[in-house]
């Protein structure tokens, strides 16, 4: 090859590797943007379903309260104990398999002995997803309820949660023998705890906890304030401040 | 970038599709999967010690590594799964840094280097399907395990289909950030629409 042909070769070289990048770059450029595209579209589409959402769920929230109610403590949430003059009220969202549940059972049962006839004690179901049996326990308790035995049941699962909780496994033959324990009527029982109303109750008292911003469980109000007590010394003391008021 | 002709002629600059950035990636995507590897392993034998211990991820019902790391998901092969990240993104981490380093591995390395991704892309999406819709919560340091993963088998897979030349292949290269872009929001979605009922008391 002459020297002049070798140039020539190398000019040709070079003008298709410019060619070559320039090809690159419109394809780095139309990937960039199909990509981008795709990304504002799913955020679009995801803003479109959340407006859509809140307005409903703002709707219906007006909607649905009826008069004299909250989303603290609806006309047919339980209440374990009143208070005559109704001043101070504390609401539990609750969820019978959760364990700090447990552990602040004891506290609030001597609480309630304590300030008996003077707070009023509302327990409202807040089953968490992730545990396996804790809409089961709701709807046991609430099977319980409708024959008038909330407090004896909802008793009845703290004291054996051990025995049933964090088992991946259905514990309705366990829910069945806590019922019969308390003398109720089982075939009412049974049909309770598998109709799907019983659900939706356990279902409406867990939206008003989401609907007001309960997370985790157990979540405290003490007169619609959320309360975080990390003791029985400081459940009383904010207790005390509410009806000293 | 302007190349001397007689690199143009050769084969490796058709072949390898991501030159630079693949190495950056198994690098970085590696060590950052071992750290999330590392640390989840830490807090197993922290569990381990102490049964009561929550986890530094645990921050709520939704968010909640503690109630996954007791599940027998968390131990697929009998041992913690983290071990096999620690391992795993390690590998990768030297690969990239290897290649970063000029390293031009032979075809069966890239071959193993195939498998041992696939495996990871596999199991990967075998504990997403459980952590979302059999166990109920998400970890987020297993989450972070999933992100890397994903590009990781992407490009290694890119970089060994590039051999044959077809018109999808072509297509799959040219839009490369297109399919995983894709493949992220189709996860964020499943995680959106499974766990709505906690983001929505977020907003």
């Amino acid at each position: 090859m002459s020297r002049e042909q070798e140039r020539t070769e190398t000019r040709r070289a070079k003008v298709e590797a410019v060619r070559e990048e320039g090809r690159r770059q419109d394809a780095r450029r139309r990937n960039l943007k199909v990509s981008l595209v795709v990304v504002g579209v799913f955020v679009m589409v995801v803003a479109a379903f959340v407006l859509i959402n809140r307005l409903d769920a703002a709707g219906e929230q007006a909607g649905q309260l009826a008069a004299g109610e909250t989303q603290f403590v609806r006309k047919d949430s339980h209440k374990l104990q009143t208070a005559p003059d109704g001043k101070v009220t504390l609401v539990e969202f609750l969820d019978f398999e959760c364990e700090a549940c447990k552990a602040y059972f004891p506290t609030v049962e001597e609480i309630r002995k304590q300030y008996a006839g003077k707070v009023t004690f509302v327990a409202r179901y807040f089953p968490i997803a992730s545990h396996f049996n804790a809409e089961r326990a709701a709807r046991a308790v609430e099977a319980a309820a409708q024959q008038g035995k909330f407090e004896p049941m909802y008793q009845q699962m703290y004291e054996t949660q051990s025995q049933w909780a964090e088992k991946k496994v259905a514990a309705d033959p366990f829910f069945r023998q806590l019922a019969q324990r308390l003398g109720l009527d089982m075939a009412a029982w049974d049909k309770a705890y598998d109709d799907p109303a019983t659900l939706a109750r356990v279902k409406k008292d867990a939206a008003d906890g989401q609907a007001l911003g309960v997370q985790g469980t157990p979540t405290f109000f003490l007169n619609e304030k959320k309360i975080e007590p990390r003791s029985s010394d400081e459940f009383k003391a904010a207790i005390d401040a509410a009806l000293a008021k | 970038m302007l190349r001397s002709p007689s690199k143009l002629d050769e084969p490796r600059a058709a072949t390898d599709p991501f030159p630079r950035l693949l190495p950056r990636l198994l690098l970085v995507g590696g060590l950052i999967g071992f750290v999330a590897s590392f640390v989840l392993t830490v807090e197993k034998i922290a569990l381990l010690k102490n049964p009561a211990y929550v986890p530094s991820c645990s921050i709520n019902p939704v968010l909640s590594c503690g109630s996954i790391m007791r599940t027998p998901q968390a131990e697929l092969l009998g041992f913690p799964n983290p071990l096999l990240g620690i391992a795993g993104f390690a590998v990768v981490t030297a690969v990239g840094a290897a290649l970063l380093a000029g390293a031009r591995p032979r075809r069966w390395f890239w071959l193993g280097l195939q498998a041992g991704v696939i495996a990871g892309a596999v199991f990967i999406h075998w504990l997403i399907f459980q952590s979302l819709y059999v166990i109920g919560a998400l970890c987020p340091y297993c989450m972070v395990v999933w992100a890397v993963t994903m590009p990781i088998f992407w490009y290694v897979s890119l970089h060994n289909l590039s051999g044959a030349s077809s018109g999808t292949r072509r297509k799959l290269t040219e839009y490369h950030t297109v399919t995983l872009t894709v493949w992220y929001l189709a996860i964020l979605t499943l995680i959106g629409i499974r766990f709505w009922s906690y983001w929505s008391s977020l907003l």
